[in-house]
């Protein structure tokens, strides 16, 4: 109680050996520790490293207070910026920040999150970028949720385009351009290539985003040539989003050899969706 | 980082992070040459994995293991080629000449085929659409586009599998007959051999039936002289004449199915 009230925990002040002993201190009175509110369930942590000496079994319990504010204690609102994060005592590895959180935070928070991801990857990927030629930099943050709409999101309008054999054709749209990134990285990667293989899906899937404007335009508009000029001009923003990275990635004598495959995807997805009637 | 791709002599260790090895020319060589010699097995028996400076030979071929077949570095030496490579090859297919085999012998190679057949593939939807269409409107001018979207699974199904089934219906063939065949220089052959029907393709749009005919019957001795060229200097023998005149009559039937169905 009143011991735990006076541990200090100042962020800086102390050295790490002060903080250690009063976390043992402040463990060994782990019932005094914990809020007015119910705790919230154990999250799951990684256990970074153990300082040897200073690993007792009631931290564990000590971490599962919960960051955010609420009525607490003042040592509380300290413990983000608490030993744990520098010594990495049996906690997650960045600590009492945010990615414990993550577990528990509102579902909202998670969904701007990634849709926030999402649009800066798109930002990086397809539109012009100064940080384009080095594609080590473009989409070190890769993840493939954004993929995943941009393919679904064609086929529905693929398949909304049609007048007959909706499914079908979402099936052909869906299997050719999941297939086909994974045939194209494989490609790459047996052609003497290096790259990632889950950075090159996610790459193969953001560069599809011109192709999903041009394909709600062409249902949109059903006009034949405005539909070929408007599915010429993604096609070619497209391939010139996807033509940095897949050239980079290969031995300069078989460039034409990587990036052919990625252009007849990308053609036949064109002439899909023109064809569509 | 350009210079490093020139210089691979750790190529053998393609899908990982590539090591520095500072191994000198003889090596290197050696390990070369011997992956190259054992091409001929597919798929791939040691993992692919050819340590430099290992008498890559007899010893390794004893610890034939099958997880080589999971593994993307095993397949990489069947990718050697360059881009020059593969359009001369491509060229040396149209003419149904004696040396595209010897072209191959050294290092065949799978992108050609996969590619050349996906391509014919899409090729065969879309133009197969357009003809269709094409023909039905000069008989009904009154008639609308429509894409038959089972035209793409159709050509999928028929071009892959006549791609995978043939040549390895022939390599067992081969093997029963006593032949020592490779099924990677089979695989190589049939599917350059498929390079010629894509230029046909876009002739037979054209929407008049006696040209669409000629056309696909031309195409069809040519490219089954092909393959029965190269069969021929391939087995080296003439008592399997049955077997050659099996591999025109089937790649002639390929072409009468593709004007029969995607061009009617």
């Amino acid at each position: 109680m009143s011991h735990s009230d006076t541990i200090p925990l100042h962020s800086s002040a102390q050295s790490d050996i002060d903080e250690i002993e009063n976390l043992i201190n402040a463990g060994s009175h782990p019932v005094t520790v914990l809020p007015a509110r119910p705790p919230s369930p154990p999250r799951a942590s990684i256990p970074v490293s153990f300082v040897p000496s200073a690993a007792p079994p009631p931290l564990p319990s000590y971490q599962k207070v919960p960051s955010s504010t609420a009525p607490t204690p003042p040592p509380l609102p300290i413990t983000p910026t608490a030993a744990g994060s520098r010594l990495g005592v049996g906690i997650a590895a960045d600590g009492f920040g945010s990615p414990p959180d993550t577990l528990t935070e509102p579902v909202l928070d998670t969904v701007k999150r990634d849709l926030s991801r999402i649009v800066s990857n798109l930002k990086l990927v397809v539109f012009p970028n100064p940080f384009r030629e080095d594609p080590g930099k473009a989409l070190r943050d890769w993840d493939l949720w954004g993929p995943f709409f941009f393919i679904i999101f064609l086929g529905l309008v693929l398949s909304w385009s049609a007048s007959v054999k909706k499914s079908e054709v979402f099936a052909v749209a869906f299997a050719v351009l999941a297939a086909g990134a994974v045939i194209l990285t494989l490609n790459v990667l047996l052609l003497g290539g290096h790259i990632i293989f889950f950075q090159s899906l996610s790459l193969l899937g953001y560069c599809l985003f011109p192709l999903d404007i041009g394909a709600l335009i062409c249902m949109l508009k059903d006009n034949v040539v405005i539909k070929i000029v408007v599915v010429s001009i993604t096609l070619a923003w497209s391939s010139w989003a996807a033509y940095p990275f897949m050239s980079a990635a290969v031995n300069p004598r078989r460039k034409a050899l990587a990036l052919y495959p990625v252009f007849l995807m990308y053609i036949s997805v064109g002439f899909l969706i023109i064809a569509i009637d | 980082m350009e210079e490093g791709y020139t210089s691979l002599p750790a190529s053998h260790l393609l899908g990982s992070v590539p090591a520095v090895i500072a191994e000198d020319k003889t090596t290197s060589v050696a390990s070369e040459a011997a992956s190259t010699a054992n091409l001929h097995l597919f798929p791939p028996s040691n993992g692919g994995y050819q340590a430099p400076g290992t008498p890559s030979g007899a010893d390794e071929q004893t610890t034939s293991s099958w997880q080589g077949v999971f593994s993307i570095s095993s397949y990489s030496s069947y990718f050697n080629v360059d881009t020059d490579v593969v359009v001369e090859r491509i060229i040396s297919s149209v003419y149904p000449m004696n040396d595209f085999y010897r072209k191959i012998d050294g290092n065949p190679d799978l992108y050609g085929p996969i590619w050349i057949s996906a391509t014919l593939m899409f090729m065969l939807a879309a133009l197969g659409n357009f003809g269709t269409y094409l023909m039905k409107k000069r008989n009904d001018s009154s008639t609308t586009w429509t894409f038959d979207v089972t035209y793409v699974e159709w050509s999928a199904c028929a071009i892959f599998g006549y791609m995978l089934a043939v040549p390895a219906a022939f390599y067992f063939l081969l093997q029963y007959f006593g032949f020592r065949t490779s099924l990677v220089r089979l695989w190589c052959m049939w599917g350059y051999s498929l390079f010629i029907f894509m230029p046909i393709c876009l002739l037979l749009v054209v929407p008049v039936e006696l040209f669409r005919w000629i056309i696909i019957l031309l195409a069809g001795i040519a490219s089954s002289w092909f393959i029965a060229v190269n069969l021929k200097a391939y087995t080296q023998s003439s008592d399997l004449m049955m077997l050659i005149v099996g591999a025109m009559v089937l790649q002639f039937a390929l072409a009468l199915f593709i004007k029969m169905f995607f061009f009617p």
